[in-house]
Formats: C-alpha cells, structure tokens, sequence
C-alpha cells in the first residue's frame, strides 16, 4: 500500500474521530452531572443540522449576496445556540422531572424522545424522509501529493472541532462555572450545600453538551455534503460506545473513545479482506471486545475524573 | 452579626414518616449553640431544613427577620448560612484550593475569596503545603482541614457545624474543638450538633438536647448537665 493513499485514510478517520468525540462529549457530560444516558443526544445532533441548514435557506432568500464565510458563521451561531436551548429544555422537562424514578425510565423516556425528534424532521420538515443535499460552504481549495488529497474545508472543520473541545475543557477545569459543573458531578449534594444552584447548573451543562452536538451535525453535513432524518441513530450509537469506551463521565476518555471508534472502522474499510460495508460490524464488534475487557473503559476508573 | 436564627413549630417529614414534631429554638449571634442528641433523633433533619435540602412541611425558620424555610440552599447560603456537613464531604477530585474555592463560591470578590484563603491557610499551614493535592488522597484529619476551611471560605454569619469528631481520633477531637472555638472568638456564630456531650458542653454558650424529633431540654451547658433527664438520657 503506497503512502498517499494511507494517509488519505488517516485523515478520513481524524475527521471522523472528531465528530465523534464531539458527540461523545455530550453523553460524558451529562453522565457526569446526573448520572444518566441521554438516548436522544444522536438525534439532537441531528436537528443541529438541520437547524443549520434551515438558517442556510433563510439565508438565502433573505441575503443572497452575503457570502459563504459569514453565512456558515451564522449558522453555526443560530443552530448551536437553539439546540443548547433545546437540550435545556430537554433537561428541564424530561430528565430532572425524572429524577426520582429508575433510572431506567429515563433511559426509556430519552429514547422515546429520540424518536420523536427523528420522525418530527421526517414528517414535517419539507420532504424531510429524503436525504437533504448540504451546501458547501467552506473553500473547496486543495492540495494533491501523491495520491493524497489535503482538503482545506476538512482542515478547517477539524481545527474548529478541536478549538470546541479545547474550549469545553478550560470551561471545565478553569472556571467558576466549572467548578461548580464538577462539584454537582462530584457530589451534588455537597455541591448545593456550599451555595450552587444545581438546577441551573444542570441546565447550563446540558445547553454546552448540545450545542457541542450541533456543531458536529454541521460538520457531518460539511463533511458529507448530504444530512437526513436518521443520522442522528447511529451517531448516537458511535457517540455512546466511544463514551462508555473512554469510561463514561470523563472527557479526555469521549475524546479518545471518538478517535479510536474512526480509527476501528477505517480499519474495517481498508486493511481487512471484507467489503468496506461490514467496517461498522467490525467496529462494533470489536468495541464490544473492548468493553468485556476493560468494563469501566480505557481510562481506569482511579485514575479517571468526572466530568 | 443577625436578629437571632428563630425556629419555630418546626415539622419535617421525609414522605409520610414524620421525624420533627414542631421543634422551637433560637440561634443568637456570637455565641456557640450546640445541639445535642442520640443517632435518629432528629439532629441532621433539623440541619436539612435549616438549609433548604429537606423542606419542612410546617413551622418557619426566620434568619435575620427574614423567612427562609422552603428557600433552595443556594438562597439560604446567599443569606449567609454555611455548613460543614457530617463526614467532612470533601470533593475528592478536587485539589485542596479548589474544594476552598467551592467554600466561597457564592463570593463575588476575587480578593475577598484570596483574603479568606489566607486566613485558611493561616489557621492550617498543612493545607497551604498541601494546596495542589486532590483532597480525596488526603488522610481523614486533614480532609477535616479541608472541611472546616471550606465553611470558613464565605466568610458566613452563622456556621453550622454537623458532627465533627465522627471517625476522629480523640487527639484531633481536641484540635477541631479549639479550632470551633477560635473561629467563634473571631466573630462567627456556631452552630454545633454533637454527640460527643463533654466537649461539646464545654465549649458551647447554649445548649438544646433533642429526642426523637422532639426538644427534650434547652439551656446554658450549666443547667443541662443538672438537667435530670438530660442526665439519664446522656450521662448514665
């Protein structure tokens, strides 16, 4: 196998593993907080990017002379900032009504609520069951290298998910409000003890987990150049494994779990002798492996640190 | 200083089962009030309350002339009420600094946060040296350091202190007795619930002894030890 066409596939995978750790993230954080799983983080995902392209479509109709640069910029900005809206919300009305029941009914209730997030864009967004072709926005500009292709679009998107997870981790560990996200993950009921308003603070951890989502549903439209209503079903799936792999609760673990899921399924597409469409039953398969081994995940459970 | 803490005809219930059955006291600024009383009698309930975790379903507790039963803990510290809660409760995965950061999260000023933390650091030098360890790798005398430091941090008009020899060796038992003291000679109103009654009594100002959800006795350290049923109930 020559260079060029490896490092292609490095690069695919780095991609891919950011958009997933970005997922990832959500389903850290809020674990971290409440200790709970919220199913429809992949489908709020979803809407991220839909949100965004419904922004890019009012955009045009009523600027269509700005251009793509500051165009992105304000979907970015409306579709992260109405998905963290609607991720409090979704905290609010579900989750902390929630609390006192199993767990499990919280599970069930998230997973439900997935569906109707899903079948909502299916059924109301304009011929929302179709795939929707997404614009590409960022410069198309490109270098070759001997079979390698380095793509300035993907370069950006990249640089702007790391930026995001760098951001979300000094939030965590070098401010007010972070110390008191990890004080309510520590022990929330010291945390209340020493003046946090926990309600708020669940609230504010659970609008930074979804606008981090909203920004990965931009990049996999970017990325792809196609979003559609069910993208939010197996981006969740990926996005929890890659959770739960790192050890669920701790952010550096959601990073490495995101990277090392892309990673798993570039090598199902690429160095093993089946089709490249078995690469997520590979994936899967070996996450599976992973978590029979290490059933806290990668990141040792003394070592780990919540949220 | 406050108008006196005033509690008055307080009923708490965890669902149907009642634990306080209308309990009367007072809390005067300057002094160390201590609250006595066996294991299920009540004692971490009646502190429940006082902070808004566990809302009391009758009665009313009035701070500095203002109602604060039903208020969330987080209005209750803002009204200057701290805690240092059973078990030290440190956050473990926090350095030193950050759990006394937590103390004073309610503080708006950064050099009032900084001159508070240099009286921590005075009272516990262990705890400057210490400052960038995770408090959970702390022995358990020190993560008591930790504790009491972090009550301290926001610079409260009533600090309530809940059990603080529990799993203490008696030597530090002594230590964190002085340390209540010292803390009250500078100004801090304490509110102490013990078991260890000895101690307690001699360094507390007032006294109330409760049991089973009810007040069995109040008055100076004096009157309670000659208390007969106090007596009985506590010193055989």
């Amino acid at each position: 196998m020559d260079v060029g066409f490896f490092a292609q596939f490095v690069i695919n995978g780095l991609m891919l593993g950011m958009m997933y750790a970005l997922v990832a993230v959500g389903f850290t954080l809020f674990f971290g907080v409440l200790d709970v799983i919220v199913f429809s983080h992949g489908d709020v995902v979803m809407v991220g990017g839909f949100t965004g392209l419904s922004m890019y479509f009012w955009l045009e109709r009523m600027y269509p002379h700005l251009s793509p640069g500051p165009k992105l910029l304000c979907m970015a900005l409306v579709s992260m900032t109405v998905i963290a809206l609607l991720g409090a919300a979704v905290a609010r009305s579900v989750i902390l009504r929630l609390r006192a029941a199993p767990s499990l009914n919280t599970l069930l209730a998230t997973m439900m609520l997935g569906t109707v997030l899903r079948e909502s864009i299916r059924l109301f967004y304009p011929d929302g069951a179709n795939p929707k072709p997404f614009p590409a926005l960022l410069p198309k500009w490109s270098v070759e290298y001997s079979g390698l292709t380095l793509r300035l679009d993907n370069l950006i998107l990249f640089c702007i998910g790391a930026l995001l997870i760098v951001s979300v981790h000094l939030l965590i560990n070098r401010t007010r409000l972070g110390l008191a996200i990890r004080a309510v993950a520590q022990d929330e009921e010291t945390a209340r003890i020493m003046g946090v308003n926990f309600t708020l603070i669940v609230l504010v951890t659970f609008a930074i987990g979804s606008a981090v989502a909203a920004f990965a549903g931009l990049m996999n439209g970017l990325y792809y150049n196609e979003i559609n209503f069910s993208m939010g079903l197996l981006l969740g799936a990926i996005g929890f494994s890659a959770a739960v792999i790192g050890g669920l609760g701790n952010i550096y673990g959601a990073i490495l779990g995101g990277f090392i899921f892309a990673f798993l399924q570039t090598i199902g597409a690429v160095a093993l002798p089946f089709a490249s469409a078995y690469k997520d039953v590979f994936a899967f398969a070996v996450i599976i492996a992973l978590m029979a081994w290490r059933p806290t995940g990668l990141i040792a459970e003394k070592t780990s640190e919540r949220v | 200083m406050f108008r006196p803490l005033l509690i008055e005809n307080l009923h708490v219930a965890y669902g149907k089962a009642e634990v306080l059955f209308g309990v009367d006291m007072e809390i005067h600024p300057g002094r160390i009030t201590c609250l006595l009383g066996a294991n299920g009698s009540g004692k971490s309930t009646l502190i429940r309350a006082i902070l808004g975790l566990t809302p009391p379903c009758g009665g009313s507790i009035v701070f500095d002339g203002l109602e604060i039963s039903g208020l969330p803990p987080h209005k209750v510290v803002a009204r200057g009420i701290a805690c240092i809660p059973e078990g030290r409760k440190v956050f473990p995965k926090m350095t030193v600094e950050e759990n006394l950061r937590m103390g004073a999260y309610q503080n708006a000023s950064a050099s009032r946060t900084r001159e508070n933390m240099a009286r921590v650091y005075e009272i516990f030098p262990r705890l400057k040296e210490r400052r960038d360890q995770l408090a959970g790798t702390m022995s358990g005398g020190e993560q008591a350091m930790v504790s009491i430091g972090r009550g301290l941090m926001g610079s409260p008009r009533l600090l309530i202190i809940d059990e603080p020899s529990l799993g203490l060796s008696p030597a530090l038992v002594s230590e964190n007795f002085r340390i209540i003291r010292r803390i009250n000679e500078a100004g801090t109103a304490v509110f102490l619930v013990e078991q260890n009654v000895r101690q307690t009594l001699s360094i507390a100002h007032y006294g109330y002894v409760l049991s089973q959800g009810k007040l069995l006795a109040g008055g100076t350290p004096n009157e309670l030890s000659n208390d007969a049923e106090v007596r009985r109930a506590y010193f055989g």
